[in-house]
């Protein structure tokens, strides 16, 4: 017999949907929100839906925004000489926690993966090129995922844009900041010798 | 390194046993399903992090049990250490002096164990995947950072594949031009695998020629040489020439790849070229010969390690001497004698008459129980 009433067992599903949810955390969360007053789940409810509708991606750089173009498109403050490229818009939120960058974004929602045959026209890609025509873009930093996908998609942007002068260039990779030598493993260590630069 | 001890709990047929081993020779007698390649899979685990049997943890567990146990006491130059891993469903759990470690691959490094099985007595005379599977194997041990290329290797083939067969069939307007973003990925990863096999040849030659000479008494000079796939390959190139070179490759194999639908040249084409007296083996070869080789090559196996770690590996032999005739059995004790730990299984002891070796153990095994009898 199902122990749940059909509405919660449904609940229990679609929360159990979500990344990083089990269906030992998706029933406590059913419980918890059953135990809520009213009004506190419909607040919820409204912000997924709200969420939902309201958001869409940046018209330039699509990144997530609530408007036609992004808070970072829009600002007149930002570098508009450099543009980061990133693979999502979780990245944005990582690069932006650095306080280093004050440039631009432009986030590609994947990376080129023929195995899963996503090639350059998958990704969003195309939007890019025209923001390099009036030349006020001086350098594209590539901050895709250190891996095969990641860097065949660095690879292929900078065939695509070198031909135009615009400087390519790519993140480093290796040891983490106020990580001992030692316990680096050898892996990182020798990608971070191989990525090595001059004093 | 030797082994001092081996504890395994619930693994495979094992209910629990706790083995004191000799610290030259130890032979297991046993009949066939016993459990005697069990205790030699144990020990290759504790090595390598994987089974060469299985790849999955649960087999390796003993039948209703929840978790499996094995545990070691490594007597090193350094000291001694207790290595032990517990599998159980969720996974594999590594302790090194009871200190948990997060990775698994942490347990690296510690024992270096070096197999000998029926199997590689074929080592010569099959296709090129086992000799290529030899050496990476061979490098891995030593070498963390080479596992991760070849791991990565692998990766970038198989996109490229991918990529080469959605050209051939015209699948969703894949260009052409996509390739070479590929193409410098496999040459860049593909030229660092094939300059450490090359490094590692070069002293490997040199260890089997030796072997083989102590085998055949100096009637045969064996040589090793590393095939390559690639076109105008020199050697002493350096690996931003031989990158250069790769992708030169690529680029004349161009329509070939296309109309195959995948990568026909790199280190997952290359193969190891193994001569007597300047003819090749893998050929023609007798049977006799190849095994000789087969052998000379996992001699040498142990030189490598040692010369790479400073200390000899643990060497198991899994019912190979019952494959291996008078002489090349002398040759094969007289290498291991009172120097490495060695860990032999056999059906009978009949064709271990002409160990001579100062000390030994000898264990029965029956029925997942092992005790020892002399």
């Amino acid at each position: 017999m199902n122990p749940y009433p059909r509405p919660m067992g449904k609940l229990i599903g679609e929360l159990s949907k979500l990344p990083g949810i089990g269906p030992k955390t998706a029933r406590r969360l059913s419980f918890y929100i059953l135990g809520q007053n009213k009004n506190e789940v419909k607040s919820l409810a409204d912000a997924l839906l709200e969420a939902k509708e309201k958001i869409n991606y940046c018209k330039i750089c699509n990144h997530l925004t609530e408007a036609e173009k992004c808070s970072f498109c829009q600002s007149e403050s930002r570098d508009q000489t450099q543009i980061c490229v990133v693979e999502s818009p979780r990245d944005v939120v990582a690069m932006e926690k650095t306080g280093e960058y004050n440039g631009l974004y432009h986030v590609l929602h994947g990376a080129i993966s023929p195995m899963d045959g996503i090639g350059p026209d998958q990704i969003k890609l195309r939007n890019l090129m025209p923001r390099l025509e009036n030349g006020a873009v001086e350098e594209i930093i590539v901050a895709t995922d250190p891996n095969a996908e990641g860097d065949a998609t660095a690879l292929y942007l900078a065939r695509l844009i070198k031909p135009l002068g615009v400087k390519v260039t790519r993140i480093a990779h290796g040891i983490p900041v106020g990580g001992d030598l030692e316990y680096a493993d050898e892996v990182t260590l020798s990608k971070a010798l191989e990525g090595r630069r001059e004093l | 390194m030797f082994l001092e001890r081996v504890l395994c709990r619930n693994f495979r047929n094992f209910d629990e046993i706790i083995i004191d081993l000799n610290k030259n020779l130890n032979i297991f007698l046993g009949q066939n399903g016993q459990g005697k390649t069990n205790f030699l899979e144990a020990i290759y685990l504790m090595a390598t992090t994987n089974s060469h049997r299985s790849s999955i943890s649960s087999e390796l567990i003993k039948w209703e049990e929840e978790e499996s146990l094995v545990q070691l006491l490594l007597k090193r130059r350094e000291g001694k250490m207790k290595l032990a891993m517990r599998l159980d469903n969720s996974g594999r759990k590594i302790e090194i002096n009871d200190n948990q470690l997060s990775k698994v691959s942490e347990l690296l490094g510690y024992l270096n164990a070096v197999l000998f099985s029926p199997e590689d007595l074929k080592l010569v005379k099959e296709g090129p995947a086992h000799r290529r599977e030899f050496i990476d194997l061979e490098i891995s041990q030593v070498s963390r950072y080479y596992g991760h290329l070849l791991n990565k290797y692998d990766h970038i083939l198989k996109q490229r594949n991918n990529l080469l067969k959605s050209i051939r069939e015209n699948r969703n307007n894949t260009s052409q031009e996509m390739l070479s973003v590929w193409d410098q990925q496999l040459a860049t990863i593909g030229s660092k695998i094939i300059l450490k096999r090359l490094e590692v040849i070069d002293k490997l030659k040199i260890l089997a020629r030796l072997s083989q000479r102590k085998i055949t008494a100096g009637r045969e000079e064996l040589e090793i040489e590393y095939e390559i796939s690639l076109n105008n390959f020199s050697k002493n190139l350096g690996e931003a020439e031989l990158r250069n070179l790769f992708l030169d490759n690529l680029v004349s194999k161009r329509d070939q790849e296309i109309k195959r639908g995948y990568t026909v040249i790199g280190p997952h084409r290359d193969d190891l070229i193994l001569k007597v007296n300047e003819m090749d083996l893998r050929k023609y070869g007798s049977q006799g010969q190849q095994r000789t080789a087969a052998l000379a090559l996992k001699l040498a196996e142990l030189e490598f390690m040692k010369s790479e770690t400073g200390e000899y590996p643990v060497l198991l032999l899994d019912d190979v001497f019952s494959e291996l005739d008078n002489l090349r059995r002398k040759a094969l004790l007289n290498v291991i004698a009172d120097k490495i730990q060695t860990i032999i299984t056999a059906t009978d002891g009949e064709n271990l008459t002409g160990i001579k070796n100062n000390s030994y153990n000898i264990y029965q095994v029956e029925k997942g129980k092992i005790k020892r009898v002399s």
